[in-house]
This record gives C-alpha cells, structure tokens and sequence, in this order.
C-alpha cells in the first residue's frame, strides 16, 4: 500500500478493530486511531483530522449510514470506506450514494482483505 | 408458536347454512330438520336473493335447489364460485330423485354432493353433518399450514441472523490465528504453533458450517437469485478439480477429470454451480479411502443443448435404503468422512436447491463395482 496518510477505523467490535489494525500495520500504514461507535467517531475524527476513515456499516445506536451522514455534514471532503460483513446490497448502495468512496468486505479471508484494503485506498487517492 | 387442532369433537351447533329453494314447503321442512342440530338458518327463494344472501350471511355451508325460476341452481353455484374462489362454501344440490343428469351437472358446477327429495331427516343430518367436519378439518388444516409456514419463515431468519452474527469473530478468529502463526507479534516455539493450527483449523471448519447455514437460509427465504451468464463448464469444472486436489493430496487420493470436445458452453450462475461442483468433489474427497480416484466428467446431454456433471468416487457408496436422505436438509447417512471431516448435512440440500433453481436435476446411484456417481442434468436454457 502506498498510502500513508491518517486512518481512522471504527468498529463496535473489538475483535474487528483488532484484526483489521495488523492488517493495516502489515500493509504499513502506522498511522492508526480507532473508535467504538458512531459518535466516538465524530468526536475521534474532529479531533485527530485523519485523512481516511474505515467505517463499519452495523452498530448499535448509531449505525455507519448515520455516522457517515454525520461525518459528511461535518466535513464534505472526508473520505469515507465502508466495512461489511456478507454484501448487503441495498445498505452498499445507500452509502455510495450519501458519499462513501468505496466498501470492503471484512469476512473474506486475510489476504482478501488486505489486497482490498491495499487497492482500494490507493485507488481513493490516486495512488496506484 | 404453533397450536395443533384440538382432538375435542368438532362442535356443529352455530355453524351457519343458506337454504335457496323457491319452494316454500321445502324451505320449511328442511328448516325444522336442521334446526334440531343448533345450524344457525338463512333462506332464499331464489338464486338471484341467494346471491345477495350470501354476501351478508357468509354461510359455512349451502343447500340449494336446482329448479328455480330465473337463475337456476347451477347456474347461482357458478356464479358463486365464481365470486368466492376457494373461499366459497361447500354447495349441496337439492334434487328431485332419480335425476342423475342434474347429478353430474351439479357436480360439474362445482356441488360436492346432492340431498334427493323427499328429504329423509336422518339422511339430510348425516350427509351435512360430515360435510360440515370435513370443511372444519380443512381450515383447521389450512390455519395449521398458514402457521408452519410462519413458523418455519422465522426459523429461516433467525438461522440467517445467527449465522451472520457467527460469521465475523469465527473471520477474526481464523484471522488472528494466522498472524500469530506468522509470528506477526514475535517468534512461537513448536508446541506454540501446534495450538494455533489447531484453532484456525476449528475456526475454519466453523466458518463453513456457518456459510451453509447461511446458504440454506438464504435459498428457503426465497433469496436465492440467479446471476446468468454463459460459462464454459468444463473451464469451470477444471478449476474446481485444481482446487480440490489440494485437499485430496492431504488424504493421498486424486481427482481426475474428462472434459467434452467441443466445449460446452451454458447459460448458467457460475458462481453458484461452483459451489455445487466443489461441494460434490469435497464429498467424494471426505468419503473416499487413502489411495483412490475420484473422477470428475462433463459431457453432452442425449437432448442437444443439455448437459452432465458426473462425479464419480470409490467410497463406500450410499448405505441401502438412504438415498432418500441424502438431498434433505440436515441429514447425514450412516457413514463417516475418512479424514474425520465435520459436515452439517446441509452440503447436498443446497446442490439439489441451487441445481433446482436452474430448473436441472441431480440424482445419486451407486456404481456396479465399488463407490457412487452424482449426476447433475443441466437444461439448455434454465
């Protein structure tokens, strides 16, 4: 990955967080900041600035359609990559459509995900 | 939750009869007969009142005569069940005897049974009597069916909803288990390793699991949807032989595979079909001793534009008399993987829905010498 900017990465399952985090150390990217729901993650995010944010579709309370309505009313220009479990269509497309940048499935195998992580971000940025 | 009919003996007072005869004596005869059984009564004197009369009363059951001025009696039961489809109440003609012709018409129009006159009181209780149970027992029955299906509607999503909260840590586990035998987080002695093959292994098995649990859900609930495109199955079939001779090399055995010349190409969700053909080949590998071949064989159907995937193994074939479990959800035979390998019962169930679902069909026979062929027929157009 020739990414390296910022990454922050929200998930309401530590387990998930945990996973994906070696995933990006593996790829390279130290710059890591996490969060546990949707509204630590407006707060993580007006805090820390990241250049990307990793954002789970399925949480309790505030779910990643409304947290990324949030983030892009916050700030228009963020940019967002949706995290699912088996491809729900219908959700996929509703992210797309309020501004999210691209999605990723996080039940495939490791290498799966870490190639989709790797290609999509530096797709996002022009960096492939 | 689901309440089976009561055995209690059916209850036939209050149940409500239209009685349409034009004559008035006859209204009133089979009004004293019936009243005597608690039938709560409605009478019409014609067909054309009959019909308005229905529509208010909604009858469990109607009497009606044949010969009436205006619309005659076959002609108001076919309007009826015209009106009323299923839903419509059993009709009985009134007939004067010995007129069979009025008999079959009647029944033709749609009548499940004739009361002749003169009417014999216990005859005419007994005939409505087990008319009214049998139409009981068959809401009953249609309550009861409309139940299951509901019932079984949840289970669907409730297997759907565990599978898919199963899916993501049984991911993670698997995930996490790798970067520690890759030393991601430092060095593990052998003993170290030996624990974490072991979980990922468990963790990958139950990922599997869960995917058919998943598959199965996903088809009953009606979500199963066909992405078609033509295919070259034999390209397709080869890559699931590469695939699978991973696994078989593990238990010393081999798949071999027979392609047809020309190709064959079908129009087909490939995706799907795969699943099917992997799943056919990872059974033969489960059943099959250390040391034999299993064979994998596309052809060309008698009818053109068909098409054969056979799977042959030399396992120990299908036990007698347990064919019929092999394409039912949940069921396993008698006989064990080779290698200890898990299974749901659930591999086979999903082949014959998704084979189904391109309007093919796929059968099971045990071969003359030792092992057992699967046959899926796959039609030129699904």
């Amino acid at each position: 990955m020739n990414f390296t900017g910022m990454i922050l990465l929200v998930d309401d399952e530590p387990h998930i967080r945990k996973y994906v985090s070696l995933i990006l150390k593996q790829l390279g990217s130290p710059r890591l900041v996490e969060a546990a729901n949707g509204e630590e993650a407006i707060a993580v995010y007006q805090r820390e600035n990241p250049d990307l944010v990793l954002l789970d579709v399925n949480m309790p309370k505030m779910d990643g359609i409304e947290t990324l309505k949030r983030l892009k009313e916050l700030d228009p220009k963020c940019v967002v990559i949706m995290l699912t479990s088996l491809a729900n269509r219908e959700t996929i497309v509703q992210a797309l459509e309020l501004g999210a940048a691209n999605y990723i499935r996080k039940d495939t195998p490791k290498e799966e995900i870490a190639q989709a992580l790797s290609s999509t971000i530096d797709a996002c940025f022009d960096l492939s | 939750m689901v309440t089976p009919p009561t055995s209690a003996p059916i209850q036939l007072a209050g149940r409500k009869i239209l009685i349409v005869d034009d004559d008035r004596l006859n209204l009133r005869i089979l009004g004293g007969i019936l009243k005597g059984e608690g039938y709560v009564l409605a009478e019409a004197d014609s067909g054309e009142r009959a019909l308005e009369l229905y529509a208010t009363f909604r009858p469990e059951l109607v009497l009606l005569d044949v010969m009436m001025p205006g619309i005659d009696g076959f002609e108001t039961c076919r309007r009826l069940k015209r009106d009323y489809g299923d839903k419509c109440a059993p009709v009985i003609f009134i007939t004067a005897k010995n007129e069979s012709d009025d008999v079959v018409e009647g029944l033709g129009a749609g009548g499940v049974d004739y009361l002749p006159k003169p009417f014999k009181p216990k005859e005419v209780l007994a005939r409505l009597r087990s008319h009214m149970q049998n139409q009981i027992l068959s809401e009953q029955q249609k309550l009861l069916v409309e139940q299951l299906s509901k019932a079984d509607a949840a289970k669907n999503r409730f297997l759907g909803m565990a599978a898919h909260d199963l899916r993501n840590p049984l991911a993670s586990i698997r995930g996490l288990a790798e970067f520690l035998r890759e030393g991601a987080v430092g060095p593990l002695n052998p003993d170290q390793i030996e624990l974490i093959e072991t979980i990922h292994a468990a963790s990958q098995s139950m990922l599997e699991m869960v995917n058919e649990l998943l598959d199965v859900a996903t088809i009953e609930s009606g979500e199963l949807k066909l992405h078609l495109e033509p295919c070259n199955l034999g390209e397709l079939t080869a890559k699931c032989v590469t695939l699978i001779n991973m696994e078989a090399a593990k238990k010393k055995t081999h798949v071999a595979y027979e392609l047809p010349a020309p190709p064959v190409t079908l129009v087909i969700d490939a995706a799907k079909m795969k699943q099917v053909i992997d799943n056919l080949l990872s059974n033969a590998v489960k059943y099959s001793p250390p040391g034999s071949t299993i064979t994998a064989i596309v052809q060309a159907g008698a009818t053109p534009g068909t098409c054969h995937i056979l799977v042959r193994d030399q396992g120990p074939g299908i036990p007698e008399g347990e064919r019929d479990k092999l394409f039912k959800d949940f069921s396993r035979l008698s006989i064990k993987p080779t290698g200890g390998e898990n299974s749901t019962g659930l591999g086979l169930a999903i082949c014959r829905k998704i084979v189904e679902a391109h309007r093919g069909t796929i059968v099971a026979e045990n071969l003359p010498s030792r092992g057992c062929e699967f046959r899926v027929t796959l039609p030129a157009n699904p």
